[in-house]
């Protein structure tokens, strides 16, 4: 039973963030297409520890199949996703194939070299994706044939939740599975677990593509929502900071994945609108203050907080 | 879908909407721009030149006081601008839109526009297909083939016969490649080679000797303006180009002002077309720049300026005319037509772009020893060509 607080938690937050901001629904929507992006990257981080600066490789390949996909085949949101997702999921499984085999500094370098290809594979095919005009007319349907997109963006947003709960569910029962285990197990010594016969490399690849989907998923809800895909969605940046909000929520448990983005993305539009030109000062104080304060990310708070205490008694 | 039932905070931010556009007549203009990050320059150019419009012209346009509202980007980032965009709108209730430095950018808000029927003046996206993408944009910037067909022209008439093109491979490169060959062709030239220079090059010596092999009368080049363009010009120089005869004709992009003295004494002598040079020389850009120099101090002035400039006289005729009414305020500047720092300027009412003079200049040194932009011959009268030609 205890399991299932988070998820009602999750729920009265959507719910009452709909109610108590109408008028930023927009910006709630990318917050949430975020959150699936950097539950893609908790999965392949923070359980089975392959350290990646290469999400916006799935997450662009996603946004654009799913741009394309909406144009010349189909305009079902739906359906647009599961293109999406496929295209997430095909671009790590081949890439996972070698990066799986890297570690440390070599995997890093490798994870952005891949999304640099995929971006200047991009723009050199700017017939078919616009380059750096932007890949641009893309209407979307209904969802399920019944909700149309909206101007202040209510359809969105709701649809965008939906989405994230099935991954969220669906993310929880990989993750306490045997298969999610073997990742945690990965995640803490390969040697030791390829010792007791896990096959390492398959996992890794297994779960890479996993991760892979997720985040081609984001990257097809983020085309859907602003109905244009652009060069920047295989942008270094974003990668980057998917990594920061994960580590400022904390690494592993998911939850951490939508504390992070959440705050974040909220510090992130508070301090960019009270003061436009200056409020890159705020992130970084507020980056600063996790790493030396909350190593362990906003999760880790309450143990923090109770080791305090015990120290003070 | 139920109505959501209207809490407190619902109510409070409705009466805010409310007591903003109908209220006090204050006019509200949400400029969308880039002000953190790499393209920072361009939301501090843009917000330098509304300041110096303000201040000359007062807050007020006919009964209406005006509000600015500035949100950030960052760069071309196509999500963000669309989600600020959408809450300016729906939150802000902004009557007017402005800004929008990258191609992307402005693209994604199309459709919000158009449903918002909220008039949107371009500061600088520079691609043509932008202001057919819905009637209530207006462009005050250029595009890259206005710039670029007027110097094959320029070039034909110096008797330039052979030219290599070499250009950065991406959007803007490539437009600027098709608008000069394509007019270069038509008036009887001759492309000998085109070359198409990956985005992260440094090195621009392999080009340089391809050029110089090809022997041309002169290269033609798009380059974006900071180090790219400080390392092409700089090898253009060392690998002994202007000495084989090879003339240097670019697009003004290049050499644009706030990076202009980067580009040292290799620069001296190569040409370049675009619409405004700070050393222009009339009564008004003088003006312009002194009152630049009041409002901020040891800014330099430069082709985003000027079209936040005349994008702000743009917005101001609107709502002098129109006040909440975007389409009447779009009526009266389709058309309208007035002195701009950069000179004689008009919106053509089928574009809706801005039909501008083009200038060939060369780099020379002023008196105190800088690099300047030295207008040598005007074309009159340049509308956007990329789409005429369509």
């Amino acid at each position: 039973m205890r399991s299932l607080v988070p998820f009602v938690v999750m729920l009265v937050v959507a719910v009452a963030a709909f109610y108590l901001f109408p008028y930023n629904l927009a910006f709630l929507t990318r917050v949430v297409i975020t959150m699936i992006l950097v539950l893609s990257l908790d999965l392949i981080l923070g359980v089975a520890g392959v350290s990646t600066l290469g999400q916006a490789a799935m997450y662009g390949s996603g946004a654009y199949a799913a741009g394309l996909f909406a144009i010349h085949v189909w305009h079902d949101p739906l359906a647009g996703l599961a293109v999406g997702a496929a295209a997430g999921a095909v671009v790590a499984f081949v890439s996972g194939l070698f990066l799986t085999r890297a570690h440390g500094l070599t995997l890093l370098m490798l994870t952005i070299a891949v999304t640099e290809v995929l971006q200047e594979i991009a723009n050199k095919f700017s017939a078919i994706t616009g380059g750096t005009d932007g890949l641009g007319g893309i209407r979307m349907g209904r969802v399920l044939g019944i909700w149309k997109f909206d101007f202040v963006g209510r359809t969105g947003y709701i649809y965008a939740v939906c989405v994230l709960f099935v991954v969220v569910v669906v993310l929880k029962i990989v993750i306490g599975s045997p298969f999610g285990l073997a990742l945690r197990g990965i995640g803490d010594s390969p040697a030791r677990m390829r010792a007791i016969g896990t096959p390492v490399t398959r996992r890794l690849i297994a779960a890479y593509t996993l991760s892979g989907a997720v985040a081609g998923l984001a990257g097809a809800m983020a085309a859907q929502s602003t109905a244009l895909v652009s060069l920047g969605v295989y942008d270094f940046q974003l990668s980057a900071e998917a990594m920061i909000m994960l580590i400022l929520g904390g690494t592993g448990r998911l939850w951490g994945a939508l504390i992070g983005t959440a705050v974040f993305m909220t510090v992130h539009q508070v301090a960019s609108s009270v003061d436009p030109f200056n409020w890159l000062f705020v992130i970084g104080l507020l980056v600063l203050a996790v790493v030396y304060a909350v190593p362990r990310g906003l999760l880790g708070l309450p143990d923090e907080v109770k080791r305090l205490l015990r120290r003070l008694k | 879908m139920t109505k959501p039932t209207m809490g407190p905070a619902l109510a409070a931010a409705v009466a805010l909407v409310l007591a903003g556009t109908a209220g006090a007549d204050t006019i509200k203009v949400g400029v969308v721009a880039p002000f953190s990050g790499p393209f920072a320059m361009y939301g501090k150019q843009f917000k330098d030149a509304i300041d110096v419009y303000v201040a000359e012209h007062g807050t007020k346009a006919g009964d209406h006081e005006v509000q600015f509202i500035y949100k950030d980007t960052g760069g071309p980032n196509p999500d963000t601008a669309k989600s600020v965009t959408q809450e300016l709108l729906v939150k802000d209730g902004v009557n007017y839109l402005a800004g929008y430095t990258f191609t992307p950018n402005a693209l994604a808000v199309a459709p919000l526009v158009d449903q918002a029927q909220v008039p949107t003046v371009i500061f600088n996206a520079a691609t043509s297909i932008i202001t057919t993408k819905s009637p209530y944009f207006v462009r005050t910037s250029f595009t890259t083939p206005q710039v670029a067909g007027p110097l094959a022209d320029w070039a034909i008439a110096q008797g330039i016969k052979t030219v290599v093109t070499s250009v950065t491979d991406y959007g803007p490169g490539i437009d600027a490649e098709k608008g000069f060959v394509k007019e270069f062709e038509a008036k009887g030239g001759k492309i000998v080679d085109s070359i198409r220079m990956p985005i992260a090059t440094s090195d621009f010596s392999p080009f340089m000797q391809r050029i110089k092999a090809a022997a041309p009368n002169a290269l033609f080049t798009f380059i974006p303006a900071g180090p790219p363009a400080f390392a092409f010009v700089k090898s253009y120089s060392d690998n002994g180009l202007s000495a084989a005869g090879v003339q240097f004709l670019g697009t003004g992009d290049l050499d644009e002002e706030t990076t202009l003295q980067g580009l040292g004494d290799a620069a001296l002598g190569i040409h370049t077309s675009f619409p405004y040079s700070v050393a222009h020389e009339s009564a008004m850009n003088t003006q312009f720049k002194a009152d630049l120099a009041k409002v901020d101090p040891g800014a330099v002035a430069n082709f985003a300026s000027v079209g936040a400039y005349d994008g702000t006289e743009a917005l101001y005729r609107m709502i002098a005319a129109g006040g909440t009414d975007g389409d009447a305020g779009l009526k009266a500047v389709l058309g309208a037509s007035w002195e701009s720092p950069r000179g004689p300027v008009s919106i053509d009412p089928k574009t809706h772009h801005i039909t501008e003079n083009m200038y060939i200049r060369v780099v020379a040194k002023d008196d105190k020893g800088q690099l300047i932009n030295k207008e040598i011959e005007t074309i009159k009268d340049v509308p956007d060509l990329g789409l005429v030609s369509k």
